[in-house]
Protein backbone atom coordinates (compact mmCIF):
# COMPACT_ATOMS: atom_id res chain seq x y z
CA UNK A 1 0.00 0.00 0.00
CA UNK A 2 1.33 3.46 -1.07
CA UNK A 3 1.68 6.19 1.89
CA UNK A 4 -1.44 8.18 2.62
CA UNK A 5 -1.53 11.29 1.09
CA UNK A 6 -1.53 14.83 2.56
CA UNK A 7 -3.04 17.30 0.09
CA UNK A 8 -3.18 21.27 0.35
CA UNK A 9 -5.58 22.56 -1.85
CA UNK A 10 -4.94 26.33 -3.38
CA UNK A 11 -7.26 28.39 -5.25
CA UNK A 12 -5.86 30.40 -7.66
CA UNK A 13 -7.79 33.37 -9.16
CA UNK A 14 -5.66 35.31 -12.20
CA UNK A 15 -2.50 33.90 -11.74
CA UNK A 16 -2.49 34.30 -7.66
CA UNK A 17 -3.37 32.00 -5.00
CA UNK A 18 -6.33 33.47 -2.90
CA UNK A 19 -8.45 32.95 -0.23
CA UNK A 20 -12.23 33.34 -0.07
CA UNK A 21 -13.29 35.07 3.15
CA UNK A 22 -16.97 34.64 3.48
CA UNK A 23 -17.23 34.01 -0.26
CA UNK A 24 -16.87 37.99 -0.62
CA UNK A 25 -13.68 39.48 -0.68
CA UNK A 26 -10.44 37.53 -1.65
CA UNK A 27 -7.49 37.52 -0.04
CA UNK A 28 -4.31 37.69 -2.07
CA UNK A 29 -1.57 34.70 -0.62
CA UNK A 30 0.93 35.04 -3.33
CA UNK A 31 1.81 33.27 -6.32
CA UNK A 32 1.32 29.85 -7.12
CA UNK A 33 4.90 28.68 -7.58
CA UNK A 34 5.94 30.56 -4.23
CA UNK A 35 3.54 28.85 -2.61
CA UNK A 36 4.46 26.02 -3.92
CA UNK A 37 7.72 25.68 -2.75
CA UNK A 38 6.66 25.97 0.88
CA UNK A 39 4.23 23.10 0.89
CA UNK A 40 7.01 21.18 -1.12
CA UNK A 41 9.35 21.88 1.83
CA UNK A 42 6.51 21.68 4.22
CA UNK A 43 6.04 17.64 3.28
CA UNK A 44 2.93 18.01 1.26
CA UNK A 45 2.75 14.78 -0.47
CA UNK A 46 0.41 16.38 -3.42
CA UNK A 47 -0.87 19.43 -4.59
CA UNK A 48 -4.34 20.19 -5.77
CA UNK A 49 -4.35 23.98 -8.00
CA UNK A 50 -8.09 25.10 -8.58
CA UNK A 51 -8.25 27.67 -10.80
CA UNK A 52 -11.28 29.51 -9.97
CA UNK A 53 -11.72 31.53 -12.85
CA UNK A 54 -10.75 29.52 -15.47
CA UNK A 55 -11.60 30.87 -18.86
CA UNK A 56 -10.47 31.62 -22.30
CA UNK A 57 -9.28 34.62 -21.80
CA UNK A 58 -6.69 33.85 -18.88
CA UNK A 59 -5.50 30.36 -20.57
CA UNK A 60 -2.02 32.03 -21.33
CA UNK A 61 -1.76 33.20 -17.56
CA UNK A 62 -2.70 29.79 -16.30
CA UNK A 63 -0.08 28.26 -18.48
CA UNK A 64 2.18 30.26 -17.60
CA UNK A 65 1.79 29.56 -13.82
CA UNK A 66 1.81 26.17 -14.08
CA UNK A 67 5.29 25.91 -16.07
CA UNK A 68 6.46 27.74 -13.40
CA UNK A 69 4.85 25.79 -10.45
CA UNK A 70 6.34 22.42 -12.53
CA UNK A 71 9.72 24.23 -12.34
CA UNK A 72 9.99 24.85 -9.09
CA UNK A 73 7.88 21.77 -7.49
CA UNK A 74 9.66 18.32 -6.55
CA UNK A 75 6.11 16.37 -5.76
CA UNK A 76 2.99 15.43 -8.37
CA UNK A 77 0.05 18.41 -8.69
CA UNK A 78 -2.95 18.36 -9.93
CA UNK A 79 -5.06 21.25 -11.57
CA UNK A 80 -8.25 21.73 -12.06
CA UNK A 81 -11.28 24.40 -13.30
CA UNK A 82 -12.83 24.84 -16.35
CA UNK A 83 -11.03 22.05 -18.16
CA UNK A 84 -14.26 21.13 -20.86
CA UNK A 85 -11.99 19.21 -23.69
CA UNK A 86 -8.66 17.16 -24.43
CA UNK A 87 -7.30 20.09 -26.10
CA UNK A 88 -7.61 22.40 -21.87
CA UNK A 89 -6.14 19.01 -20.34
CA UNK A 90 -3.59 18.73 -23.30
CA UNK A 91 -2.70 22.58 -22.45
CA UNK A 92 -2.22 22.13 -18.98
CA UNK A 93 -0.09 18.47 -19.10
CA UNK A 94 2.38 20.03 -21.52
CA UNK A 95 2.59 22.80 -18.89
CA UNK A 96 3.78 20.42 -16.65
CA UNK A 97 0.97 19.47 -14.49
CA UNK A 98 1.20 15.44 -13.27
CA UNK A 99 -2.79 15.86 -13.40
CA UNK A 100 -6.12 17.55 -14.49
CA UNK A 101 -9.29 17.63 -12.54
CA UNK A 102 -12.69 17.93 -14.23
CA UNK A 103 -16.05 18.21 -12.63
CA UNK A 104 -18.79 19.93 -13.75
CA UNK A 105 -17.81 19.62 -17.66
CA UNK A 106 -17.48 15.42 -16.94
CA UNK A 107 -21.21 15.70 -15.02
CA UNK A 108 -22.78 16.89 -18.54
CA UNK A 109 -20.52 15.04 -20.53
CA UNK A 110 -19.29 12.30 -19.21
CA UNK A 111 -17.71 11.39 -22.77
CA UNK A 112 -15.04 13.92 -21.50
CA UNK A 113 -13.29 11.25 -18.80
CA UNK A 114 -13.35 8.32 -21.61
CA UNK A 115 -11.28 11.00 -24.21
CA UNK A 116 -9.04 11.94 -21.30
CA UNK A 117 -8.36 8.58 -20.15
CA UNK A 118 -7.75 7.72 -23.73
CA UNK A 119 -5.42 10.07 -24.66
CA UNK A 120 -3.46 10.49 -21.36
CA UNK A 121 -3.89 7.60 -19.72
CA UNK A 122 -6.60 7.14 -16.99
CA UNK A 123 -3.75 8.27 -13.89
CA UNK A 124 -3.79 11.97 -14.93
CA UNK A 125 -7.84 12.18 -14.68
CA UNK A 126 -9.03 13.12 -11.15
CA UNK A 127 -12.53 13.47 -10.95
CA UNK A 128 -13.94 16.10 -8.40
CA UNK A 129 -17.25 15.19 -7.09
CA UNK A 130 -18.82 17.76 -4.62
CA UNK A 131 -21.71 15.82 -2.57
CA UNK A 132 -24.37 16.41 -0.18
CA UNK A 133 -26.63 14.14 1.91
CA UNK A 134 -29.93 13.58 0.54
CA UNK A 135 -32.98 11.61 1.82
CA UNK A 136 -33.70 9.91 -0.98
CA UNK A 137 -30.24 9.16 -2.51
CA UNK A 138 -28.06 8.65 0.04
CA UNK A 139 -25.64 11.70 -1.42
CA UNK A 140 -26.77 13.81 -4.09
CA UNK A 141 -23.86 15.38 -6.71
CA UNK A 142 -24.26 19.26 -6.97
CA UNK A 143 -22.53 20.91 -10.19
CA UNK A 144 -20.36 24.46 -9.80
CA UNK A 145 -19.04 24.42 -6.72
CA UNK A 146 -22.17 23.27 -4.41
CA UNK A 147 -24.44 25.36 -6.00
CA UNK A 148 -26.41 23.71 -8.83
CA UNK A 149 -28.17 20.06 -8.02
CA UNK A 150 -28.15 17.15 -10.52
CA UNK A 151 -30.15 14.04 -10.19
CA UNK A 152 -27.64 12.00 -9.57
CA UNK A 153 -27.11 9.72 -6.35
CA UNK A 154 -23.05 10.36 -5.77
CA UNK A 155 -22.70 6.50 -5.38
CA UNK A 156 -23.70 5.68 -8.46
CA UNK A 157 -21.72 8.16 -10.34
CA UNK A 158 -18.89 7.19 -8.43
CA UNK A 159 -18.99 4.15 -9.78
CA UNK A 160 -19.47 5.39 -13.18
CA UNK A 161 -16.47 7.23 -13.25
CA UNK A 162 -14.97 4.62 -12.61
CA UNK A 163 -15.90 2.84 -14.98
CA UNK A 164 -15.44 5.77 -17.40
CA UNK A 165 -11.96 5.67 -16.72
CA UNK A 166 -11.51 8.07 -13.99
CA UNK A 167 -8.25 7.29 -12.30
CA UNK A 168 -8.69 8.98 -8.97
CA UNK A 169 -11.49 10.12 -6.98
CA UNK A 170 -11.66 13.94 -5.03
CA UNK A 171 -14.43 13.59 -3.10
CA UNK A 172 -16.17 16.68 -1.65
CA UNK A 173 -19.14 16.63 1.46
CA UNK A 174 -20.70 20.19 0.69
CA UNK A 175 -22.11 19.46 4.09
CA UNK A 176 -18.83 19.44 5.74
CA UNK A 177 -16.84 21.81 3.84
CA UNK A 178 -15.77 25.24 5.85
CA UNK A 179 -17.34 23.39 9.14
CA UNK A 180 -14.20 22.23 10.39
CA UNK A 181 -16.33 19.36 11.94
CA UNK A 182 -14.48 16.33 10.34
CA UNK A 183 -14.99 14.67 6.98
CA UNK A 184 -18.15 12.70 6.61
CA UNK A 185 -16.60 9.16 6.87
CA UNK A 186 -19.93 7.03 6.36
CA UNK A 187 -19.26 8.72 2.71
CA UNK A 188 -15.98 7.84 2.52
CA UNK A 189 -16.53 4.04 3.64
CA UNK A 190 -18.96 3.83 0.69
CA UNK A 191 -16.74 5.37 -1.70
CA UNK A 192 -13.65 3.47 -0.84
CA UNK A 193 -14.63 0.96 -1.80
CA UNK A 194 -14.41 2.05 -5.41
CA UNK A 195 -11.02 0.74 -7.12
CA UNK A 196 -9.88 3.44 -7.75
CA UNK A 197 -7.67 6.01 -4.90
CA UNK A 198 -9.86 8.67 -3.38
CA UNK A 199 -9.07 11.50 -1.92
CA UNK A 200 -11.47 12.95 0.98
CA UNK A 201 -12.02 16.72 1.14
CA UNK A 202 -14.51 19.40 3.11
CA UNK A 203 -14.44 19.03 6.64
CA UNK A 204 -10.75 18.92 8.36
CA UNK A 205 -10.98 20.95 11.45
CA UNK A 206 -8.85 18.86 13.72
CA UNK A 207 -5.53 16.42 13.96
CA UNK A 208 -8.16 13.49 14.21
CA UNK A 209 -10.52 14.44 11.99
CA UNK A 210 -7.13 12.84 9.05
CA UNK A 211 -6.98 10.14 11.31
CA UNK A 212 -10.80 9.24 11.04
CA UNK A 213 -11.13 9.59 7.38
CA UNK A 214 -8.30 7.81 6.73
CA UNK A 215 -9.44 4.96 8.63
CA UNK A 216 -12.73 4.92 7.05
CA UNK A 217 -10.68 4.56 3.94
CA UNK A 218 -9.72 7.73 2.07
CA UNK A 219 -6.39 7.05 0.84
CA UNK A 220 -5.32 11.02 0.83
CA UNK A 221 -6.70 13.70 2.82
CA UNK A 222 -7.48 17.43 1.05
CA UNK A 223 -7.71 20.24 3.34
CA UNK A 224 -6.65 23.98 2.53
CA UNK A 225 -7.54 26.77 5.33
CA UNK A 226 -6.22 24.61 8.06
CA UNK A 227 -2.75 24.51 6.40
CA UNK A 228 -2.54 28.04 4.60
CA UNK A 229 -3.25 29.76 8.17
CA UNK A 230 -0.51 27.45 9.60
CA UNK A 231 -3.04 26.33 12.17
CA UNK A 232 -2.20 22.66 11.42
CA UNK A 233 1.62 22.34 10.07
CA UNK A 234 1.68 19.38 7.39
CA UNK A 235 5.00 18.17 9.78
CA UNK A 236 3.13 17.91 13.01
CA UNK A 237 -0.32 16.15 11.62
CA UNK A 238 1.82 13.50 9.50
CA UNK A 239 3.61 13.15 13.36
CA UNK A 240 0.25 12.38 14.74
CA UNK A 241 -0.66 10.25 12.14
CA UNK A 242 2.84 7.82 12.46
CA UNK A 243 2.14 7.65 15.95
CA UNK A 244 -1.40 6.77 14.91
CA UNK A 245 -0.27 4.03 13.05
CA UNK A 246 -0.78 5.45 9.40
CA UNK A 247 1.83 4.64 6.57
CA UNK A 248 2.81 8.47 5.79
CA UNK A 249 6.02 10.03 4.02
CA UNK A 250 8.00 11.33 6.80
CA UNK B 1 34.12 14.11 -17.36
CA UNK B 2 31.99 15.15 -20.26
CA UNK B 3 30.88 18.03 -21.12
CA UNK B 4 27.57 17.23 -23.07
CA UNK B 5 24.82 18.67 -21.85
CA UNK B 6 21.79 15.59 -20.49
CA UNK B 7 19.56 14.47 -23.73
CA UNK B 8 15.88 14.16 -22.82
CA UNK B 9 13.98 12.74 -25.78
CA UNK B 10 11.22 14.94 -26.38
CA UNK B 11 7.85 12.61 -28.15
CA UNK B 12 4.75 13.77 -27.06
CA UNK B 13 4.39 11.41 -24.10
CA UNK B 14 6.87 12.68 -20.92
CA UNK B 15 6.09 15.24 -18.68
CA UNK B 16 9.21 17.05 -19.51
CA UNK B 17 8.67 20.64 -17.73
CA UNK B 18 9.06 19.08 -14.15
CA UNK B 19 12.32 16.89 -15.59
CA UNK B 20 13.73 19.67 -16.37
CA UNK B 21 12.69 21.66 -13.31
CA UNK B 22 14.83 18.85 -11.41
CA UNK B 23 17.43 19.32 -13.76
CA UNK B 24 17.76 23.18 -13.24
CA UNK B 25 17.85 22.84 -9.63
CA UNK B 26 20.61 20.16 -9.83
CA UNK B 27 22.67 22.71 -12.30
CA UNK B 28 22.68 19.82 -14.67
CA UNK B 29 22.90 21.04 -18.21
CA UNK B 30 20.12 19.29 -20.46
CA UNK B 31 18.67 19.75 -23.87
CA UNK B 32 15.39 18.39 -25.36
CA UNK B 33 15.75 16.51 -28.94
CA UNK B 34 12.74 15.57 -30.67
CA UNK B 35 14.91 13.23 -32.87
CA UNK B 36 17.94 11.83 -32.76
CA UNK B 37 19.55 14.64 -34.61
CA UNK B 38 19.03 17.16 -32.12
CA UNK B 39 20.63 15.11 -29.59
CA UNK B 40 24.30 15.92 -27.57
CA UNK B 41 27.16 13.71 -29.43
CA UNK B 42 27.86 12.39 -25.85
CA UNK B 43 26.02 11.94 -22.12
CA UNK B 44 23.29 11.02 -20.97
CA UNK B 45 20.10 10.15 -23.01
CA UNK B 46 16.56 10.22 -20.78
CA UNK B 47 13.36 8.27 -22.12
CA UNK B 48 10.61 9.66 -19.95
CA UNK B 49 7.03 8.69 -20.57
CA UNK B 50 3.80 8.15 -19.24
CA UNK B 51 0.61 7.06 -21.05
CA UNK B 52 0.17 3.63 -23.17
CA UNK B 53 3.35 1.74 -24.09
CA UNK B 54 1.99 1.31 -27.67
CA UNK B 55 1.53 5.07 -28.23
CA UNK B 56 4.49 5.63 -27.44
CA UNK B 57 6.77 3.40 -29.31
CA UNK B 58 4.71 4.58 -32.13
CA UNK B 59 5.48 7.76 -31.05
CA UNK B 60 9.79 6.79 -30.70
CA UNK B 61 9.38 5.32 -34.02
CA UNK B 62 7.89 7.82 -36.09
CA UNK B 63 10.74 10.02 -34.24
CA UNK B 64 13.77 7.96 -35.16
CA UNK B 65 14.00 7.09 -31.58
CA UNK B 66 13.36 3.55 -31.90
CA UNK B 67 16.38 2.60 -33.88
CA UNK B 68 18.49 4.83 -32.84
CA UNK B 69 17.72 4.08 -28.72
CA UNK B 70 19.43 0.83 -29.78
CA UNK B 71 22.22 1.86 -31.77
CA UNK B 72 22.87 4.09 -28.76
CA UNK B 73 22.64 1.23 -26.45
CA UNK B 74 24.89 -0.82 -28.23
CA UNK B 75 27.23 1.87 -28.70
CA UNK B 76 27.74 1.95 -24.74
CA UNK B 77 26.14 5.35 -24.63
CA UNK B 78 24.79 5.84 -21.47
CA UNK B 79 20.39 5.91 -21.36
CA UNK B 80 17.85 6.06 -17.95
CA UNK B 81 14.07 5.22 -18.56
CA UNK B 82 11.52 6.91 -16.49
CA UNK B 83 8.48 5.09 -15.70
CA UNK B 84 6.96 4.21 -18.82
CA UNK B 85 10.51 4.85 -19.95
CA UNK B 86 11.93 1.80 -18.31
CA UNK B 87 9.08 -0.28 -19.43
CA UNK B 88 10.02 0.38 -23.06
CA UNK B 89 13.43 -0.86 -22.41
CA UNK B 90 12.15 -3.91 -21.28
CA UNK B 91 11.20 -6.69 -23.65
CA UNK B 92 7.47 -6.12 -23.87
CA UNK B 93 4.10 -5.37 -21.63
CA UNK B 94 0.77 -7.11 -21.23
CA UNK B 95 -0.43 -3.30 -21.84
CA UNK B 96 0.47 -4.16 -25.48
CA UNK B 97 1.52 -8.16 -26.36
CA UNK B 98 1.56 -7.00 -30.14
CA UNK B 99 4.06 -4.78 -30.14
CA UNK B 100 7.57 -5.16 -28.56
CA UNK B 101 9.75 -3.39 -26.52
CA UNK B 102 13.71 -2.46 -27.33
CA UNK B 103 14.69 -5.17 -25.36
CA UNK B 104 17.75 -3.78 -23.35
CA UNK B 105 16.40 -5.19 -20.07
CA UNK B 106 15.35 -8.27 -19.71
CA UNK B 107 11.52 -8.64 -18.75
CA UNK B 108 7.97 -8.15 -19.94
CA UNK B 109 6.00 -5.77 -17.82
CA UNK B 110 2.78 -7.30 -16.21
CA UNK B 111 -0.39 -5.44 -14.80
CA UNK B 112 -0.69 -4.36 -10.73
CA UNK B 113 -3.28 -6.16 -8.89
CA UNK B 114 -5.54 -8.13 -8.78
CA UNK B 115 -6.58 -6.91 -4.72
CA UNK B 116 -4.84 -3.04 -4.61
CA UNK B 117 -5.96 -0.30 -6.19
CA UNK B 118 -4.54 0.10 -9.45
CA UNK B 119 -3.27 2.60 -11.07
CA UNK B 120 -0.48 2.61 -8.24
CA UNK B 121 -0.32 5.78 -7.50
CA UNK B 122 1.61 7.43 -4.50
CA UNK B 123 4.28 7.45 -2.70
CA UNK B 124 5.67 3.89 -1.72
CA UNK B 125 9.25 2.65 0.15
CA UNK B 126 12.09 1.28 -1.91
CA UNK B 127 14.59 -0.69 -1.09
CA UNK B 128 17.86 -2.02 -2.33
CA UNK B 129 18.21 -5.93 -3.48
CA UNK B 130 21.92 -5.02 -5.24
CA UNK B 131 24.10 -2.32 -4.66
CA UNK B 132 24.74 -0.14 -7.90
CA UNK B 133 27.36 2.19 -8.28
CA UNK B 134 25.28 5.00 -9.94
CA UNK B 135 22.50 4.67 -6.94
CA UNK B 136 22.60 5.30 -3.16
CA UNK B 137 21.28 2.87 -0.74
CA UNK B 138 17.76 4.27 -0.37
CA UNK B 139 17.67 2.89 3.20
CA UNK B 140 13.43 2.38 2.90
CA UNK B 141 12.97 5.92 2.03
CA UNK B 142 9.55 6.78 -0.20
CA UNK B 143 9.51 7.56 -3.90
CA UNK B 144 6.69 8.37 -5.80
CA UNK B 145 4.42 5.70 -8.20
CA UNK B 146 2.28 6.35 -11.03
CA UNK B 147 1.65 3.24 -13.19
CA UNK B 148 -0.23 -0.15 -13.83
CA UNK B 149 1.81 -2.42 -15.31
CA UNK B 150 5.58 -3.20 -13.75
CA UNK B 151 8.33 -5.53 -14.05
CA UNK B 152 8.83 -8.84 -11.79
CA UNK B 153 12.21 -8.70 -9.79
CA UNK B 154 14.82 -10.56 -10.56
CA UNK B 155 18.26 -11.46 -9.15
CA UNK B 156 19.74 -8.33 -11.16
CA UNK B 157 16.89 -5.71 -9.69
CA UNK B 158 18.75 -3.18 -7.98
CA UNK B 159 15.48 -1.31 -6.10
CA UNK B 160 12.46 -3.03 -4.88
CA UNK B 161 8.83 -1.73 -3.96
CA UNK B 162 5.84 -3.58 -3.23
CA UNK B 163 2.20 -2.74 -4.25
CA UNK B 164 0.25 -6.03 -4.05
CA UNK B 165 3.45 -7.61 -5.20
CA UNK B 166 7.31 -6.99 -5.21
CA UNK B 167 8.54 -5.34 -8.32
CA UNK B 168 11.37 -4.44 -10.02
CA UNK B 169 11.49 -0.06 -8.75
CA UNK B 170 15.01 -0.05 -10.40
CA UNK B 171 16.68 -2.10 -12.91
CA UNK B 172 19.96 -1.54 -14.29
CA UNK B 173 22.20 -3.68 -17.47
CA UNK B 174 25.61 -2.03 -17.79
CA UNK B 175 25.57 1.29 -19.03
CA UNK B 176 21.37 1.51 -19.21
CA UNK B 177 19.06 2.53 -16.48
CA UNK B 178 15.41 2.46 -15.99
CA UNK B 179 13.59 3.80 -12.73
CA UNK B 180 9.34 2.84 -12.29
CA UNK B 181 9.04 5.85 -10.09
CA UNK B 182 9.45 9.63 -11.23
CA UNK B 183 12.74 10.38 -9.36
CA UNK B 184 11.49 14.37 -10.72
CA UNK B 185 8.50 13.65 -8.30
CA UNK B 186 10.35 12.48 -5.03
CA UNK B 187 10.93 15.45 -3.42
CA UNK B 188 14.59 15.61 -1.71
CA UNK B 189 15.00 11.74 -2.28
CA UNK B 190 13.86 11.79 -5.79
CA UNK B 191 16.78 14.52 -6.51
CA UNK B 192 19.73 12.66 -4.99
CA UNK B 193 17.98 9.36 -6.93
CA UNK B 194 18.11 12.01 -10.50
CA UNK B 195 21.56 13.27 -9.20
CA UNK B 196 23.49 10.09 -8.26
CA UNK B 197 22.40 8.54 -11.39
CA UNK B 198 23.33 11.11 -13.96
CA UNK B 199 26.80 11.84 -12.49
CA UNK B 200 27.36 7.95 -12.94
CA UNK B 201 26.16 8.52 -16.83
CA UNK B 202 28.66 11.22 -17.17
CA UNK B 203 26.41 14.66 -16.77
CA UNK B 204 28.34 17.43 -16.17
CA UNK B 205 27.65 20.63 -14.12
CA UNK B 206 27.91 23.63 -15.23
CA UNK B 207 31.64 25.66 -14.50
CA UNK B 208 30.74 27.56 -10.95
CA UNK B 209 30.80 31.23 -12.10
CA UNK B 210 33.30 33.44 -11.49
CA UNK B 211 32.45 35.93 -8.44
CA UNK B 212 32.20 39.43 -9.32
CA UNK B 213 35.09 41.23 -8.56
Amino acid sequence: MPAKRIIPCLDVKQGRVVKGVQFKELRDLGHPAELARRYDAEGADELVFLDITASLENRGTREAWVREVAHELSIPFTVGGGVSSVADARSLLRAGADKVGVNTAASLRPALVTELADAFGRQCVVAAVDVKRDANLGWRVYLKGGTEPTDRSAMDWLWELNELGAGEILLTSMDRDGTGDGFDVQLLEKASQLPIPLIASGGAGLEIHFLEALEHGADAVLAATLFHEGILPIPRLKAYLAQNDISVRI
Amino acid sequence: MSSAPITLIDYDAGNLASLEGALDRLGLAHQRAATPDQAALTGPVVLPGVGHFEAARNSLRERGWWLALSSLAAEGRPILGICLGLQLLAEGSEEAPRASGLGLIPGISRRLGPGVKVPHMGWSRVRQLRPHPALPDPDGGWLYFVHSYALAPTVETIYLADHGRPFAAIEARGTVLGFQPHPEKSGAAGLLLLKSALAWMGASTPEPEAPCN
